[in-house]
Parts: C-alpha cells; sequence; structure tokens
C-alpha cells in the first residue's frame, strides 16, 4: 500500500470531455478522454467530472504511485464509462463520489484491468440521491495483482439502486476483496450482487466479499448475493450476505444511553458505512462524507 | 434532592408475572441494596425501570419526581437522569467509543459539548478507571474483557451524571484489583445528587460500597427491608431463614443458565 500524502494542490475538471480547469503534476496528462499517469513522484490528483454521456480512462503506468479523488456531477443523468488500466507494480487508491443529488438515472460502467502485482484500493460513496445501475468490473490479468472494493450504499426514499462488482481471476496468486455494505430506507430499492470468478490453472488465489445490507422500514426491499464461481482447487474464498433489520439490542443500549432511535440508528449507520472513506487519507472528503451520511437519519 | 418512587410494580414477561408488586422508593443520596435468589425478579425491576421493550408493566407506577417515568420512552429516561449499569453490555462494532460517549453526552446538553472539554473528561475517566488509554478509538466494548465492559459502564456513568443508577451486577467478571478501582470510583460519585440501586451477588462490593438500604426480593416482591446489618445475615445465612417469615420462595432455577432470569433479555450479543 502506498504511504502517498494527498494534497489538493493537483486536479483537473472535465467537463463533456473538455478540460476547463486543471493544475497537473509533470507526469499526468490528458488526452483525448484518457488521463496517463506516469512513473514518477508519488501523485495524487482530485478529478472533477461534469457530463452528460461520457468516457474516461485512466492510465497507470508501471510502478505508477497514486491517490484519486473523482467527484462526478451529472446534472442531466446519463452513463459513464471509465477504463482504469494498472501497469505491473502500480499502487492506486481511487474513491469515487457523486455530488450531484437530482434522483436522475445514472448509469456506472467500470472496467479494470490489473498487470502483475498492481495493487487497486477503490472505494465508492454511493449515497448520493440518484436512480442507479453500477457495474464494476476488475480483471486481475498479471499474477500477484490485489483488487480491494468498498462500497458504502444508501438507497432512500422511493430510489432505486443496482451495483454488480465483478472480480475476475485470470492469473495466479491473485487476490480479489469486496466490502459491500448498505442502508434501504423508505421505499427504496437496493440491489448488490458480488461476483467473484476464478477459472482453472489461477492457483494461489484468493475471492472473498462480504455484501450487507441493513433495512430500516418495512416497505423497502433489499437483497444481497454473492457468486464465487470457482473452477481450481488451490485457492482460498469466501462470502459473507446478510440483509436484515438493525439488531434492537444494538438500539436499546444506545437509547439507555438518551440517544433517540433516529440518533442511535444514524451512529450505527455511520460505524457500517464510514470505513469506504480510509481509501484516501483526506480530511475534507471525511467531511463530505459525514454530511452526506446526516439524511441517514433524516 | 430527587425521589425515584416505585409503587405496587407488576411486570411481565410474555404471558409471565415477573414482578408482583414491588413497592420502593429511593433518595438521591442513598444507596440501596436489593438481594435475592436467583430468578427472583432483581434484574427484571432495573430493566423495568429503564424501559426495556421485553417487560411489560401490567399494574402500578414508577414516578422520578413525580413525572410518570412508564410515560417515557428509554431515551428520555436516560436524558431525565436515570442510568442502567448492564449486567451485559452490548458490543457494536464500527460505533467508536468516542463517537458514541460524545453522542451521548450530546443528548443532554443545548449545545455541543467542546471537543477539549469532551477530552479531558474522558481522559480523567479513563485514568480514574485505570482503563486503556486508546479506549476512545476502540469500539463500543468490542473485544473488551468482561471486567473492561462493566468499567465502561461505569465510565459512562461517570460522564452521564445521572441522578438516579442502576447497576445490575457491575462487580461479575471483575477480578479483585478491578472490583476495588470500580467500588472506589462507584464511592468517589456518592453525593447527594446521585441515588443508587445496586444488585449483586458477592458481599464484597457491598463492604466497599456500604449501602444505606437494603431490600430482599423473594418471588417478584420485596418482603424484608433494613440495613447493612442485612448483608451480613444473607451473607452468614443465605436465604432460608427468610422462609422462616412466612415467605413462599419461587423455585430457583440457577444452575440451568448462569444468569438470572431477569436479565435474559438483554443477553444476547450478536456481533456482525
Amino acid at each position: 500500500m502506498s504511504n502517498v500524502e494527498l494534497s489538493y494542490d493537483h486536479y483537473i475538471v472535465i467537463k463533456d470531455n473538455e478540460v476547463t480547469g486543471s493544475s497537473l503534476p509533470s507526469n499526468v496528462s490528458f488526452n483525448e478522454n484518457t488521463l496517463t499517469f506516469e512513473i514518477g513522484a508519488p501523485i495524487s490528483l482530485h478529478v472533477i467530472l461534469i457530463y452528460e454521456n461520457t468516457k474516461i480512462h485512466y492510465d497507470f503506468k508501471d510502478h505508477v504511485h497514486a491517490e484519486i479523488i473523482e467527484s462526478r456531477a451529472c446534472h442531466a443523468g446519463g452513463r459513464l464509462e471509465r477504463e482504469i488500466s494498472l501497469g505491473k507494480d502500480a499502487h492506486v487508491n481511487m474513491f469515487n463520489e457523486i455530488v450531484s443529488d437530482e434522483n436522475n438515472e445514472l448509469q456506472f460502467i467500470d472496467e479494470g484491468s490489473l498487470d502483475e502485482n498492481a495493487l487497486l484500493q477503490i472505494g465508492y460513496n454511493e449515497l448520493s440521491d440518484n436512480i442507479i445501475d453500477g457495474q464494476y468490473h476488475f480483471k486481475l490479468t498479471g499474477e500477484g495483482a490485489q483488487a480491494k472494493v468498498r462500497m458504502a450504499m444508501l438507497s432512500r426514499k422511493d430510489e432505486k439502486k443496482h451495483y454488480c462488482v465483478h472480480i475476475e481471476h485470470l492469473a495466479r496468486h491473485t487476490t480479489g476483496i469486496m466490502d459491500n455494505y448498505g442502508v434501504v430506507k423508505d421505499e427504496a430499492r437496493l440491489t448488490v450482487d458480488g461476483i467473484g470468478t476464478i477459472n482453472k490453472g489461477y492457483n494461489g488465489s484468493a475471492a472473498h466479499q462480504t455484501n450487507k445490507i441493513i433495512v430500516f422500514d418495512e416497505k423497502c426491499q433489499a437483497s444481497a448475493n454473492p457468486y464465487l464461481y470457482i473452477d481450481e482447487y488451490d485457492v482460498t474464498a469466501s462470502h459473507a450476505a446478510a440483509v436484515g433489520k438493525m439488531d434492537e439490542d444494538h438500539l436499546y443500549y444506545l437509547q439507555t444511553r438518551g440517544l433517540t432511535k433516529r440518533q442511535a440508528m444514524q451512529l450505527i449507520t455511520y460505524g457500517y458505512l464510514e470505513p469506504v472513506i480510509h481509501v484516501v487519507d483526506n480530511e475534507m472528503l471525511q467531511e463530505r462524507f459525514q454530511e452526506a451520511l446526516a439524511k441517514v437519519g433524516a | 434532592m430527587s425521589v425515584l418512587k416505585i409503587k405496587d410494580l407488576h411486570v411481565s414477561v410474555g404471558d409471565k408475572e415477573i414482578l408482583k408488586g414491588v413497592n420502593l422508593t429511593i433518595n438521591t443520596g442513598e444507596v440501596h441494596a436489593l438481594l435475592g435468589p436467583n430468578g427472583n425478579g432483581k434484574s427484571t425491576l432495573l430493566s423495568a425501570i429503564m424501559g426495556h421493550p421485553a417487560y411489560s408493566v401490567t399494574k402500578g407506577s414508577i414516578t422520578l419526581d413525580d413525572e410518570d417515568v412508564l410515560a417515557m420512552s428509554v431515551d428520555e429516561r436516560s436524558r431525565k437522569g436515570l442510568f442502567l449499569g448492564m449486567q451485559y453490555p452490548q458490543s457494536i462494532p464500527g460505533v467508536t467509543n468516542s463517537d458514541f460517549l460524545k453522542a451521548a453526552i450530546n443528548a443532554r446538553r443545548e449545545e455541543p459539548i467542546r471537543l477539549f472539554q469532551f477530552i479531558k473528561k474522558l481522559d480523567k475517566a479513563i485514568d480514574e478507571l485505570e482503563m486503556n488509554e486508546d479506549l476512545a478509538h476502540r469500539y463500543l466494548n468490542e473485544g473488551f474483557s468482561g471486567g473492561e465492559k462493566k468499567r465502561n459502564e461505569i465510565l459512562q456513568m461517570k460522564l452521564l451524571e445521572p441522578k438516579f443508577a442502576l447497576l445490575d451486577e457491575i462487580d461479575s467478571g471483575l477480578d479483585v484489583d478491578a472490583l476495588r478501582i470500580v467500588s472506589e470510583s462507584i464511592n468517589n460519585m456518592r453525593n447527594d445528587d446521585l441515588g443508587m440501586v445496586i444488585v449483586s451477588h458477592y458481599d464484597r462490593l457491598y463492604e466497599n460500597i456500604r449501602p444505606t438500604h437494603v431490600h430482599i426480593l423473594v418471588d417478584g416482591q420485596i418482603v424484608v427491608d433494613g440495613g447493612y446489618e442485612l448483608i451480613k445475615k444473607v451473607n452468614e445465612e443465605g436465604f432460608e431463614w427468610v422462609k422462616e417469615l412466612g415467605v413462599t420462595f419461587k423455585e430457583e432455577e440457577k444452575k440451568i443458565a448462569p444468569m438470572s432470569l431477569g436479565s435474559c433479555g438483554a443477553k444476547v450479543t450478536r456481533d456482525e
């Protein structure tokens, strides 16, 4: 894991494929929808996307160390396709957030590929008020590649959110870990499918996943579906899926200390979703995340 | 001075009546010990005062300075000054002690506590209870030993400054040193604005704390009231002599479960 100190000195604002503002380090360039990261000093970059329908390619060359925060605003709804490729020994920590709360229909497609010994830690803040379909697919193509995916999801009011996270092992000694945590409220729907695929011959690989959804109200719908497709003996794999109400004994305990039921629920939810922000080390992000979480108790 | 008054309290779990008319008045400044064989209603009484949803009050009243406690939600009772130190405190993964304690303190304040003031208060309490300094950053009771959980209950009591503290077997699971620390800490908190009800099976806690009032609860009723001398008597003779007073015992259910019947509602721990 890279111990890059994040600063916001470097940023790029891309509006419908046009750069409208940027301050890039010398080893980062943007050309025809591709952000290229070359070897050099560790990179911390804030990417701001304003778009309707767009494609972007994050191209992390061999040995690059980078910490990325991507903030998206999609005021009209639409589709965002991303290609995220990590070269050999590239270490990337990436946090994604949606900053427009407008009940638009949004579609996200991530296609990731990780070369030898590449490490991708990626976090998704999925708390925004939108209708979302997210398909996140990561291919571990090089030996020793590792992908760690963490999601914090909130679906409320009459929103529908569906996510599919797929980590595909296409080399030996690869590791895929996903932790998908969600909260569903009111009359909303939330579905998360976690898929781990290890094909024959890719021994020494590990596929682990946890999918959990807390259900707040009677009328909401939640489903957490883990799938492991494994065609190789010498691997480790595990999955856990849980959909359920908040533990009544936990709530009671907090209430005996003076917290209202809503406050207690919010505190528990915060602890449940908060780990996603530790994908990157950034205080501003923590503040934004806290603010976004306030609506859980609303 | 505040008064917690329990009158003719009847409490059931499901269709089983556990308390059958309890009368008890506690003033701030007093420390009451509640004795009795297992399964006779001690923990039930404390849980019912706090408002555990599994216990339904079928008759009688509980008032705090003439306010109807039974009409209050659990959290309201807490904010009005009732505190229950639990026999089996919950572990809550993901919630740090620090966030939890701050939220609990702020729940009873108009203005949120200043961070500096909070840290000072917390550090002092941690120091006094000889707890680990990393407590603030650990998840609430998660991975805590039995003794640490109990100390954490007393720490919460310290920070929340209740009018009435109900301590349910707060000494079980404590080693000799921890028991000393906890009882010293409780003694330090004693003052004219705090009343306590303590349930314990061991006379050592009572020896250290010296209750002002002692009651024996048998089969859902308080059958004997007295002072500290009662504790000695029970310690030497058990509860058999109470029978001679014409009291019928409820069949003891000990050995079946290592806890008193009344506490089972709060027992389940479910991590993850």
